[in-house]
């Protein structure tokens, strides 16, 4: 068994710590006896996704976003439409979550046009919403379970009307630190404000988006518990923080 | 600029707090400043004038350099002071000055060393009047508190605007650096380096924090790297690219986890130069104490003894005789730690190992940093690592990038109280290496120098 991971804009988006959400896939795949491999598609090169089981994206900086939308527009745009509406199973973090949006407004009000492939949008504000975080999201079992992380970013993004989102709020911002809303799940898309990163403190999610990605290639996933008294106790540690606080 | 009555007030309400602040047992080296300026904002301005300084900014390193030329200074007989205790804000500068002068504002020593906050340099220099700016480098640090790396870059930007007159000591291998020299600037630079990496040859880093050109975006190209984006950088668009570094290390002689010797290069000529430190990036801090030492007269002779015989403190590289010799090694952005991690590659014994992780607002609140840190680096070494520790606020998640980074979950001992972790270390033989966030090097040396004897930290 393998699972063919894709990094897209390892060179541009990998401002938190992002590379460790990989590395967290591919050890516990490893630690079951699965294969994985990751293809990085950096900017002027070509998005293939045919073979690819699941594609991370992660955050950046504005400066670097700039260099992001011309490449876009090249091609990578409409690869990443109809691959996500096919299925693919996807984790889009802070910008990279952004940027599968319909478009980004500055606070200043300039406009501009981002993949499309969500129908979710995000507008700057001049607040920076940072800290640990606290989010709440429902298993595909309709057990709940937390997600902790860290959230840095002054986009406030608004899902359109019927769009699910990921998660929750309960300690943090989540998308615009208005309407509860965390993330969006869409299809087999999940997109999230939480770094930190995100998965090694959060196995359950991470297991699930590994049970998400093997299933769509080989139509079912026994994937074997691990010691993860590590990670829980991490978790935990948060937990336990930001509820006392 | 004289000095009036407001600042007298000033000094002595400053004077007076410094001395409360050391009855009670405080270091005492921000505070003080800080009312202080509220008295008279203009304090440090008024104080700084006469004074050769040279301000000493950047992301990694500004303390080791600081010691550097303050070594350089010490041994040329200039009479200077400096902000040793880490107090590099507004207020801690404001503090220095105020306890270097008399009571009625006449400063006693003619030349400083002081170190400088990025963030605060946009403030600060315009008050200081620094006769030499040295800019060490820029990484990712603290993104929440500094914002994006290009945020960084123009605070001190802004700060150099006010001081046309001042030197300017750049690294030369970084782009970001670098760029400070681009628009126009009144000010003279001196460009600092090193020109090739010889021995190990070190692959482009993964992550880059400036892999595309600062100026029109197209991607770098490298003729080498040193570490993480430094080295050889040139823009095949618009032809940025790093410039002749006037003090430069032409070649790495050898190195080993103590110091290394290399062919140094200065307007004077080349010569031989040993740093009594170990490590790649302590070679830009060599380099660039020459640069500042030199740009205020010191002679290069001079300069290449100062670090010859150099020893640094506070946290950075600094040793203690407890267990079988104890050396700490402040880690705080990704770019430094990944420093750290190759140094103990270079390490060819057994030891003990402390990783202690804190996330208070001097440390970083997002400590995601450690995930891009090359923690791997500690894979190959784990039969040598006999046994390690994690402590600090965030223990939990240096365990997990541990286990993560192929490490044994099992030899791993999570000891959250720090007085509970030197006693366990003073039991060890083996040589044990600490790598602490800040706040976490200030609790791990208070209990130390409790435990064991040593100076306090504001001395």
């Amino acid at each position: 068994m393998e699972l063919k991971i894709c990094h897209l804009y390892p060179d541009v988006l990998n401002l938190y710590g992002d590379t460790g959400n990989i590395l967290c896939m591919r050890q516990r795949l490893s630690w079951r006896g699965i294969d994985s491999g990751v293809t990085r598609v950096c900017v002027g090169e070509t998005l293939d996704l045919s073979d690819c089981d699941l594609l991370l994206i992660g955050g950046g900086q504005d400066f670097e976003q700039e260099v992001l939308l011309p490449d876009l527009c090249s091609g990578k745009a409409e690869t990443l439409r109809s691959a996500i509406e096919d299925g693919i199973c996807v984790l889009a973090i802070c910008g990279g979550y952004q940027m599968l949006g319909q478009y980004y407004e500055t606070w200043q009000g300039l406009r501009c046009d981002f993949v499309g492939a969500l129908d979710l949008y995000t507008v700057g504000s001049q607040q920076r919403m940072i800290g640990n975080t606290v989010y709440r999201f429902r298993n595909t079992d309709g057990s709940e379970s937390s997600i902790v992380g860290f959230e840095n970013h002054s986009g406030k993004t608004w899902l359109a009307e019927g769009v699910e989102p990921l998660a929750r709020v309960e300690v943090g911002f989540g998308n615009n630190g208005e309407d509860g809303t965390e993330g969006v799940h869409y299809r087999n898309v999940f997109g999230t404000y939480s770094h930190g990163p995100l998965l090694p403190k959060n196995p359950v999610f991470c297991d699930l988006l590994l049970r998400t990605a093997l299933e769509r290639r080989y139509g079912k996933a026994d994937l074997i518990p691990l010691d993860d008294s590590a990670e829980q106790e991490a978790h935990d540690a948060m937990l336990r923080r930001l509820r006392k606080a | 600029m004289r000095i009036s009555f407001r600042a007298v007030l000033a000094i002595w309400v400053c004077k007076l707090l410094r001395m409360v602040s050391r009855l009670l047992h405080r270091g005492g080296t921000a505070m003080p400043g800080r009312i202080a300026q509220k008295l008279c904002p203009d304090l440090l301005s008024r104080l700084s004038w006469g004074v050769t300084t040279v301000a000493v900014t950047g992301t990694n390193g500004k303390t080791t350099c600081s010691r550097m030329i303050e070594e350089a200074f010490r041994e040329s007989g200039l009479p200077y002071f400096a902000n040793r205790s880490g107090a590099n804000l507004m207020s801690g500068v404001v503090t220095e000055f105020v306890m270097n002068a008399s009571a009625f504002g006449r400063m006693k020593k003619s030349y400083a060393v002081i170190e400088c906050d990025e963030a605060a340099a946009r403030t600060v220099f315009g008050q200081l009047h620094p006769s030499v700016i040295v800019v060490t480098n820029l990484f990712r640090d603290q993104l929440d508190r500094y914002g994006e790396i290009t945020h960084t870059l123009s605070n001190i930007r802004e700060g150099i605007r006010h001081v046309p007159d001042a030197v300017l000591c750049l690294n030369a291998d970084c782009s970001l650096t670098a760029s400070l020299a681009d628009d126009g600037l009144a000010n003279r630079i001196v460009w600092y380096g090193l020109d090739a990496l010889a021995g190990r040859p070190q692959t482009a880093s993964v992550l880059s924090d400036a892999s595309h050109c600062i100026r029109c975006k197209a991607e770098y190209e490298y003729d080498y790297h040193t570490y993480a984006h430094l080295g050889g950088f040139r823009c095949p668009k618009c032809g940025y690219h790093r410039p002749d570094a006037d003090f430069a290390v032409e070649e790495i002689l050898s190195m080993d986890d103590s110091s290394s010797s290399v062919r140094f290069r200065d307007p004077s000529g080349v010569s031989t130069l040993k740093v009594n430190l170990p490590a790649v990036y302590n070679l830009y801090n060599a380099a660039a104490a020459a640069a500042a030492a030199e740009s205020v007269g010191v002679s290069p002779e001079i300069c290449r003894q100062a670090l010859s015989g150099f020893a640094c403190g506070f946290g950075r590289m600094e040793n203690f005789p407890i267990a079988g010799g104890t050396r700490m090694i402040l880690v705080k952005n990704p770019a430094g730690c990944t420093q750290a991690l190759e140094y103990l590659s270079t390490v060819q014994k057994d030891f003990v190992l402390v990783v202690c992780l804190n996330d208070r607002s001097a440390d970083g609140t997002d400590v995601s940093w450690i995930w891009d840190a090359g923690f791997e680096l500690l894979q190959p070494l784990k039969d040598r690592i006999k046994r390690l520790y994690v402590s600090g606020d965030r223990a939990a998640d240096m365990r997990v990038r541990l286990k993560y980074a192929g490490l044994p979950d099992s030899n791993i001992t999570v000891q959250a109280d720090t007085g509970k972790l030197v006693e366990a270390l003073r039991q060890e033989t083996l040589p044990v290496f600490i790598l602490p966030t800040y706040t976490a090097m200030l609790d791990l040396r208070g209990e130390i120098v409790r435990r064991c004897g040593g100076a306090e930290f504001w001395e």
